[in-house]
């Protein structure tokens, strides 16, 4: 077993590594990410997670319910240090799996992943409480500064079908265009079983009240679902994606199963950034700014507005769905995923599905009561694995790239068909409170 | 701090008398005033006979005046106690600041002078409480001592509204209310009420989350009863809030502790406010704070000493955005007193941003279609 194996392996089981490794491991992971651009390029099938903040139990619950590395590719949206107990346990063995497959896995920078931000929230307390200085701290915050700042997922195919059984049968699937055909979304609770599913068509996709409504029973909680193995269909069937699959049947044409592109970032968009090619354009490696483009990619927020807001938050900014919707057309997106904000439910669609708030922090900071969820994004093989780069301008505007045959026009033709998008919602893992820290002092003085 | 203002405030503070001070050294302090009319004034709010109020060391250093402001209402007769420095604009806004239970406006003192430094045309409005700088008279003469916190709300709108009367103001200007511990859930709940209307830009809390405060409550008589209730001198009083890290700047708390204390019959120093009398409201300041925190409108600020005590409704409303945290861990509760200069520069950076006349935001895109422009 490798040396980094064993630092999988220890980590795993919540325990640091020594400040050596970490020192080795955090020069490794460095040498990776340089090479990577601010826009990390991801290929569908892959699983989009959003804030963990140090929550190690729950880390390992999201990887027990959305499988393990590396059998399914995850992309972190950042923050994950800080509120939670294990900041380091969780941000180095994220780190060591981004080392070990580095195309397995992708991190992108949130807002914690600051100097200054770290040193109030946790972070630091926390590294110079576990080994005696804030020799690691350095090291991880040297890290954090080479982190990307977003990622494009492209690949990923309009087409979800239903995990449930009771599409399993294939003759029903091949002889009417049943409704999962044109399933658009599936929720799926921790231990696999259908929540509900919306339909393409339909205009509404907040997350449901009643999570019995459509539920079917799935065998084993605990599977590894193996994205690229045709032998599990039943289990993520989309993203099964070989040419010639039940997953592609039905679609009319090789591009039809295609959505555009998926920007990942952490907080949202920029009123200095109105392409992703001004992303790629920004000097990221530095301490996470009070203000410009990359303070805004990771402070801001979408709100009910038309426009701009100023940010309650004290940076970044508010934007509005007018915002999302031109900056998606502008740059061929069919959805932004990001995290940043505290979503009950575990995730959020906002703006007629044009973006997603994906939050992984389960009964938050150990008190809030929300379930954590993740977002799973099939692969479209409909075109033989060929995916076409969909984040470029050309033809845009005359509509020239509009959406394939047989599928309906959304919103008189602004918007991409958005991805299949499949929510696993879980909650907080059972944990045993030893090595819990004390509660922290209660103020003597509140006068 | 500046070096300006800290040898500004050395320069003052130079001039005290020198420590350890006689017993006798209050009326040396007096003749040090640059103001009679403060000396002449604080007589008003003896609130019995037997005490004699502690003079406030040179409130003339940190705010241009003091007003005492009477009003007459229900049978109750308020003297009210703010101090005040004008803006210099009329369209610049007016800071209104409110100290914490058994503090004082004075505990304002050095962060009023970074204030203004950063934010010079701003006029600066610091109010005293009832039981604290303000006194309250009922119909029979009696000292009222309701401090529930509508009472201290609707007196912080007074006292607005009485100012702006004494200065014949044709309009109130915009207005950012600061409030520190108890001033904290005093500013939040006058925001939560509406009572300042379109005029209340923005509310600062200074240290202090319903939730840790509720949980302080049961613990907070025994720390009242481990307090000296006596000092022999205002200077052994200084050095008690300097010891026991009550106050961890002394220059702040050789301005703001004299205002804490009056003189007893036997020359000796007690508190002005009778904290432990004041429990019955402890919980009425707090409960519901962090709620009406989040749902007023205007800005939020909360500023935060040590370690985040986010509460539950807090935790998820900081994390979904609502309003700006920020915490000062080197701190204690007293944030504006122990680091003046961070404190101003926080709320002056909160103001500036939120200035509703000075922003500009990028156009929406309805504007631009409107205009015919390419989206």
């Amino acid at each position: 077993m490798s040396d980094l194996d064993q630092a999988i392996e220890q980590l795993r089981s919540c325990r640091p590594i020594p400040e050596s490794q970490v020192r080795e491991l955090c020069y490794k992971a460095r040498e990776l990410l340089i090479e990577e651009g601010n826009v990390v390029g991801v290929d569908a099938p892959v699983t989009i997670c959003g804030d963990i903040h140090g929550q190690f139990h729950d880390l390992m619950e999201l990887f027990r319910v959305g499988g393990d590395v590396p059998e399914t590719n995850y992309l972190f949206m950042g923050d994950f240090v800080d509120r939670g107990f294990y900041s380091l346990e969780s941000f180095l063995l994220l780190l060591c799996l981004k080392v070990r497959y580095p195309d397995r896995i992708t991190l992108i920078r949130g807002n914690h992943e600051s100097r200054q931000i770290t040193t109030v929230y946790g972070f630091y307390d926390e590294c110079v409480r576990k080994y005696g200085s804030a020799t690691v701290w350095r090291y991880c915050c040297d890290v954090f500064d080479y982190l990307a700042l977003g990622a494009l997922v492209t690949g990923a195919s309009t087409n979800l079908e239903s995990t449930g059984a009771e599409y399993a049968d294939p003759s029903q699937a091949h002889t009417i265009p049943s409704e999962d055909e044109d399933n658009e979304i599936e929720i799926l609770n921790s231990n696999g079983h259908i929540v509900s599913r919306f339909l393409r068509t339909q205009p509404s996709h907040e997350p449901p009240s009643d999570p019995d409504s459509t539920s079917s029973p799935k065998p084993d909680s605990t599977r590894s679902p193996s994205p690229l193995s045709a032998a599990q269909p039943s289990h993520t069937p989309s993203a099964t994606g070989a040419p010639g699959t039940s997953a592609t049947s039905s679609s009319n044409g090789s591009s039809a199963s295609n959505s555009g592109a998926v920007l990942c970032v952490h907080g949202g968009l920029s009123p200095l950034v109105d392409t992703i090619d001004k992303i790629r354009l920004l000097d990221r490696k530095q301490e996470v700014p009070h203000e410009g483009a990359m303070c805004d990619l990771l402070w801001s927020d979408p709100d009910e507005i038309d426009g701009w807001g100023l940010s309650p938050r004290g940076a970044g900014f508010l934007f509005g769905c007018d915002i999302v919707k031109v900056f998606n057309q502008k740059n061929d997106l069919s959805l932004i995923a990001r995290a940043h904000q505290l979503v009950m439910e575990g995730f959020k669609e906002m703006f007629d599905s044009t973006i997603v708030t994906v939050w992984s922090a389960p009964n938050y900071c150990y008190r809030c009561g929300n379930v954590a969820a993740i977002l799973e994004l099939g692969e479209d093989g409909s075109n033989a694995g060929f995916t076409p780069r969909t984040n470029g301008d050309v033809g845009r505007f005359t509509g020239a790239l509009g959406p394939g045959p047989g599928l309906k026009a959304p919103d008189a033709g602004m918007q991409r068909p958005g991805p299949g998008r499949r929510y696993r919602v879980f909650d907080a893992a059972p944990q045993d409170s030893r090595g819990m820290p004390a509660k922290k002092p209660v103020a003597d003085y509140f006068l | 701090m500046s070096d300006l203002a800290r040898s500004f405030v050395a320069s003052k503070l130079a001039s005290l008398p020198p420590e350890p001070p006689l017993p006798e050294d209050k009326e040396e302090r007096e003749d040090d005033s640059s103001s009679a009319s403060s000396m002449s004034s604080t007589g008003t709010v003896i609130p019995s006979g037997s005490l004699k109020p502690a003079a406030p060391i040179q409130w003339s250093d940190f705010f241009a005046q003091e007003l005492y402001l009477e009003l007459e209402k229900d049978g109750e007769v308020a003297k009210f106690h703010v101090y005040h420095t004008p803006s210099t604009d009329p369209r610049a806004p007016l800071v209104v600041l409110h100290h914490g239970a058994g503090s004082s406006a004075l505990s304002f003192a050095l962060f009023t002078l970074e204030l203004q430094r950063l934010l010079p045309k701003a006029g600066i409005l610091a109010v005293e409480a009832r039981e604290h700088g303000s006194v309250v008279h009922d119909a029979s003469g009696a000292v009222q001592k309701d401090l529930s916190i509508q009472t201290l709300s609707d007196d912080l709108v007074e006292m607005i509204q009485l100012t702006q009367a004494r200065l014949n103001w044709p309009t109130l200007p915009e207005i950012w209310l600061v409030g520190h511990s108890l001033g904290g859930a005093v500013v939040t709940h006058t925001a939560k009420t509406g009572q300042l209307g379109n005029k209340l830009m923005g509310y600062a809390v200074l240290d202090v989350v319903e939730g840790s405060a509720m949980e302080t409550i049961k613990h907070m008589q025994s720390y009242l009863s481990s307090r000296p209730s006596i000092f022999p001198t205002i200077s052994s009083a200084v050095d008690w809030h300097i010891r026991s890290r009550t106050l961890r700047n002394p220059e702040s708390a050789r301005v703001s502790v004299p205002s804490l204390l009056m003189q007893t019959s036997t020359g000796r120093w007690t508190w002005r406010t009778d904290l432990t009398g004041t429990q019955t409201y402890w919980e009425n300041w707090f409960v519901g704070m962090s709620r009406k925190f989040l749902s007023a409108r205007g800005a939020k600020l909360l500023l935060l000493a040590g370690t985040d005590r986010l509460d539950k409704e807090l935790m998820i409303g900081q994390m979904q955005g609502k309003f700006q945290l920020q915490v000062f861990p080197a701190a204690g509760h007293f944030i504006q007193e122990d680091l003046p200069e961070k404190t101003a520069e926080v709320i002056v950076e909160f103001i500036k941003r939120n200035d509703r006349s000075t922003l500009v935001l990028p156009p929406k895109v309805s504007d631009l279609l409107a205009q015919g422009k390419k989206v």
